[in-house]
């Protein structure tokens, strides 16, 4: 089973890659997906404690704290300095996704994407990485 | 409509529903914007929530293939993105194009939603519009930040928005302050709310920055960056808290005090408004710009003033887009959104209900146990199967009233797009006119709500185009020069009323008639006996306009009689009062939900009816001896005044197997003041139902409401008392003699 | 019905027979004024038979009034009046075809009775025009199946039927 966060505050975007990535023909080569949704950034950091997480996708484009500001915040943290980290924007923020894998996210995913570019970059992060969900049991 | 709504789990659905939502509020923000721009004001924060939503949107419609809106909106993303990083300015005309595109993205919604066929043009005329009415200005220098003692790593995470603000301010002359606040994880968002109101009379906020301190506690460290005019000792007292510590962040030693090309900070017209215009030095990157930016007034070395309208030579399209462009009585208000957003406390109390439910039955399974061991004997278990009949009835009234609840929503939802078609006619037409809203928080049924928008619209398009006079006009009378329109709405007991009242030249009843009698809806004889009541109800009926000339606004063929008849649909009515001089008051007043509705049972023949009790006043036994003859209509007398009677088995041609009963009921029915008793068979009984609409073949058939289930596979038609009225009560005989005469002339 | 059972056996057969080439349409067969109609299974919903029908007045004339499918309410046309063929009293063979009638509504068609399921070549569908006349639209062909002497379905096209009713 994987674990995935996905932090936007659009609600149809969250829907949209749960969707995607709980659809059962693409979990189940996982072993199972569960996507855990946050509708913050302040959202994000009270789930954080409660990983682990195996992915992490954020959007950048979020009031109070932004996208940036979560990804410095978690590759801060202890538990979350490894955890392959997506960040999705649209393609004219190019100067906030060059900040953000500065700051040390893996991936940067332009907005609109497809369903299969979402599970194509989820695919190749978790390639090869233990599953961490499972293996420290629920919180 | 490419059927993704079940491919996508819902995903589709909550597309729909979030589009519609983040288009409203774009409607919002910009009838905010232009308070603020009407007092001369500026406001970034509302600018950049436009841009957000736009931003929104723009991802949404991408992921979800919604192609017209996505370059709709990435078009629109350009121009804001310039507008909130300060390289154009925010004008009227830029506003009304604004306007504009929210009326177009309703449009593409309900396109996309595939429930209107009508394409979608004017996008690539508005994008135009906005080009040309957005003169370009050149950006900001990024060299003030460097200037000041900050962290590095805090510039690498900045949005480029944020960066932009930080810069704009310090270019302004804020000084800049860094507060550390410390919030536990499970409070934050309260007490940085409480944090933000108290910050926000005095400065800006630039961004929230966790330090990672505390990371991977319950507790969260934050260094919050903000720009004020005001002194540190000042912001101390103003923004408190427990774990609160605020310090001026400090120029670089060796920086000039005023960087040169910094233009002297102007004081903004509020001194505790830090949201002024944004002016960056000028002609920096002026190359890159486009060409048709390079206006005259684009690359002006003079400050601009504040909020000048824009020349009119330089963007003829914009001068007349708003004349030319969709107006909102091509456009529907309706939302596309099937969506309730409900408080979870409401869906908490309708779980505890069905946990009830759950116990009633755990209690009828034993009941069944023990009437099979017959260890309880038939007079206990009927007392045992009543006492749980009744608690069964008492829980399911408690849900019934509990998804009811939940179907409610404020009204204020539709009377939010009605400022904004409020300002918008009024500005095509040249009347200055002021909206006053009453009571947007009562609630109605999330069906009516939609339903209501395009008739309000119609109604208001009709106040400022026949009501309100010009301010010329109004001056000479003596009233102020802007025109009110009042939106009030209020419950009464099972009603919701609404009311749409102006301060307009009220109509005058013999210009009425005269207009009547002209277009043969009246003969000039059947006009001496009206009351006045009954000559402003002209107003509703088919084709009629006083108007000698029809405008552009509301001579587009739809017309009060429209209004009408879609209440009428809802179960409602619509009532009108009128004061030459003084104005006119148009009052809805609708039931407040459609989905459950309480109904009297009546039997004609072998015939179900039902006849909604919110209009029945009461049901008595026909007294042959009480009923007269007057003008060929039958009028029975209840206890001194006439009531005019409707048999329904002759006004619906019913069969009958058997002849009139000798004992028939009267069901007198009262919509708005006016009366009417249905003379029927037999009274049945009452009887919560659901009621449906009949279907689309049927939909020309006038005088029901819609039909219901009785069980047992029966089906009832619930009577439409307020058509039935109108038809009865109206001289319909004379309107055909009228036309007949007419065709002889 | 043993009757109706041996004609639907020798159908199925005749249809085996009749092709392993080319694609097929799926036609429901029924009677109505002692002709036999067809139409294509996919423009079909369900069939049911009839429970009482309400009467709704000052209803365009093809229409019977209205019945309650599962909660929704459909309302039912006779579809003897709506071509214009002598009425006949119901029985208990009378059925009702429900109809996607677009916008998620349904509507229902009081049919005779209703036989079998025909499979049609292409091959086997004659074009509408020998019949010529007013009722030229909602007839969308003649099918006669390969290998049944004398079978002959009158292919109706049920849109503009469901649709014509709509504003009486």
């Amino acid at each position: 089973m994987r674990r995935v966060l996905i932090v936007e505050d659009s609600v149809s975007t969250r829907a949209f890659v749960r969707a995607v990535l709980e659809d059962s023909q693409f979990a189940s080569g996982l072993g199972g997906c569960d996507v855990v949704e946050a509708s913050c950034g302040f959202d994000a950091m009270r789930l954080l404690p409660r990983g682990p997480y195996d992915l992490i996708v954020t959007d950048i484009n979020m009031t109070d704290i932004n996208g940036l500001e979560l990804v410095r915040f978690i590759r801060k943290s202890a538990h979350h300095a490894e955890t392959p980290l997506v960040v999705i924007s649209t393609l004219r923020a190019e100067h906030d996704a060059d900040r953000a894998l500065a700051l040390g996210a893996n991936v940067y995913l332009p907005k609109p994407f497809t369903p299969e570019q979402l599970r194509e970059t989820v695919a190749k992060l978790l390639e090869g990485r233990p599953v961490r969900a499972q293996s420290d049991g629920e919180r | 409509m490419e059927g993704g709504g079940r491919g996508d789990g819902g995903a589709r659905d909550e597309f729909f529903s979030e589009a519609q939502e983040l288009v409203d509020g774009l409607g919002r923000d910009l009838l905010m914007l232009d308070e603020a721009l009407k007092r001369g004001q500026s406001n970034a924060e509302l600018i950049n929530d436009v841009f957000r939503g736009v931003h929104t949107l723009k991802g949404l419609s991408g992921l979800f293939g919604a192609t017209r809106m996505a370059g709709l909106s990435h078009q629109l993303e350009d121009v804001l993105d310039d507008l909130r990083l300060g390289r154009i300015e925010m004008t009227t005309k830029v506003l009304d194009l604004l306007f504009q595109a929210v009326s177009l993205y309703a449009q593409i919604l309900s396109a996309e939603k595939g429930e209107s066929a009508e394409p979608v043009h004017d996008v690539e005329q508005l994008l135009l519009a906005l080009g040309q009415a957005s003169g370009k200005r050149a950006g900001g220098s990024a060299s003030t930040v460097a200037q000041y003692d900050l962290d590095p790593s805090l510039l690498g995470v900045l949005t480029e928005y944020e960066e932009h603000r930080l810069r704009t301010n310090l270019q302004d002359g804020l000084a800049l302050y860094r507060i550390r606040v410390r919030f536990s994880l499970m409070t934050i968002d309260t007490a940085l709310d409480e944090l933000k109101v108290s910050a926000k009379p005095h400065g800006e906020i630039i961004t929230y920055l966790p330090t990672g301190a505390g990371a991977d506690t319950d507790a969260i460290e934050l260094e919050i960056l903000m720009a004020s005019r005001a002194p540190l000792s000042l912001l101390r007292g103003a923004i408190r808290g427990p774990n609160v510590v605020i310090e001026e962040v400090q120029r670089r030693s060796g920086a000039g005090a005023t960087p040169p090309h910094i233009p002297p900070p102007t004081p903004p017209p509020d001194p505790f408004s830090p949201l002024t215009s944004v002016r960056a030095p000028l002609g920096l990157d002026g190359a890159s710009l486009p060409s048709h930016d390079s206006s005259a007034r684009g690359r002006s070395p003079l400050p601009t003033p504040l909020f000048q309208p824009a020349p009119v030579a330089s963007m003829p399209h914009a001068a007349s887009a708003p004349a030319r462009g969709p107006g909102p009585g091509e456009v529907s208000l309706r939302s596309v959104s099937q969506t309730v957003r409900v408080d979870i406390r409401k869906l908490d109390r309708l779980m505890t209900i069905v946990g009830e439910l759950a116990i009633v039955k755990t209690a009828m399974a034993r009941l069944s146990e023990r009437a099979r061991s017959r260890a309880t004997g038939p007079k206990e278990l009927a007392i045992e199967l009543g006492r749980l009949n009744r608690t069964l009835d008492r829980h399911l009234a408690q849900m019934q009233s509990g998804i009811l609840e939940v179907r409610m929503v404020p009204l204020g939802q539709a009377f939010d797009k009605l400022a904004r078609v409020v300002r918008q006619i009024s500005r095509e037409h040249g009347k200055d006119v002021n909206l006053v809203v009453t009571g947007a928080e009562t609630e109605i049924d999330k069906l009516i709500v939609e339903e209501l928008s395009d008739p309000l619209m119609h109604m208001i398009r009709n106040a400022i185009d026949h009501g309100i006079e010009s301010g010329d006009e109004r001056m000479r009378v003596g009233k102020p020069p802007v025109g009110t329109i009042a939106l009030n709405a209020f419950q009464k007991g099972n009603h919701v009323v609404i009311e749409v009242e102006d301060d307009g030249a009220g109509m005058d009843p013999k210009a009425i008639i005269a207009t009547a009698v002209r277009k043969g809806v009246l003969s000039s004889y059947e006009a001496n006996d009206m009351t006045p009541r009954e000559v402003l109800a002209l107003v509703f009926m088919p084709g009629f306009t006083t108007k000698e000339v029809a405008t552009d606004l509301s001579g587009r063929g739809v017309g009060l009689d429209v209004v009408k008849t879609n209440m009428g649909k809802l179960g409602g009515v619509v009532d009108i009062t009128s004061e030459v001089g003084i104005g006119t008051k148009m009052t809805i007043t609708l039931p407040i939900t459609l989905a459950i509705i309480n109904v009297l049972l009546v039997e004609i023949g072998k015939h179900l009816f039902a006849v909604p009790l919110a209009s029945v006043e009461e049901a008595i036994a026909l007294d042959p001896a009480q009923v007269r003859t007057v003008e060929s209509r039958e009028v029975l007398s209840v206890r001194g005044v006439s009531l005019p009677l409707c048999r329904l088995d002759r006004l619906f041609a019913l069969e009958r197997t058997a002849p009139m009963p000798s004992k028939a009921f009267v069901v007198i029915a009262q919509v708005a003041q006016r009366r009417l008793g249905f003379v029927v068979d037999e009274l049945i009984g009452q009887s919560d139902i659901v009621i449906k609409p009949l279907g689309k073949s049927l939909k020309s058939v006038r005088g029901f409401a819609g039909a219901t289930e009785l069980g047992d596979q029966r089906v009832a038609l619930v009577l439409d008392v307020a058509v039935l009225i109108e038809e009865v009560l109206t001289p319909g005989e004379a309107r055909y003699l009228v036309q007949a005469e007419g065709g002889r002339a | 019905m043993p009757a109706a059972h041996a004609r639907g056996r020798s159908g199925r057969r005749a249809a085996r027979r009749a092709g392993e080439s080319g694609t097929r349409t799926e036609y429901l067969a029924f009677v109505l004024g002692g002709e036999t109609y067809a139409v294509p299974i996919a423009q079909l919903a369900e069939i049911l038979k009839p429970p009482p029908i309400t009467d709704v007045p000052r209803a365009p004339s093809p229409v019977l009034g209205v019945i309650s499918v599962r909660g929704k309410l459909v309302t039912v046309i006779d579809l003897r009046r709506r071509l214009r063929l002598a009425e006949a009293p119901t029985d208990r063979r009378t059925r009702i075809l429900l109809v996607e009638s677009g916008g998620g509504e349904q509507m229902g068609l009081l049919v005779d009775e209703v036989h079998q399921v025909w499979r049609l070549a292409h091959e086997e569908i004659e074009a509408p025009g020998v019949l010529g006349g007013e009722q030229a639209v909602h007839i969308a062909g003649i099918g006669r199946p390969a290998g049944v002497d004398g079978a002959v379905l009158i292919l109706l096209d049920l849109r503009p039927i469901v649709e014509g009713t709509r504003d009486g």
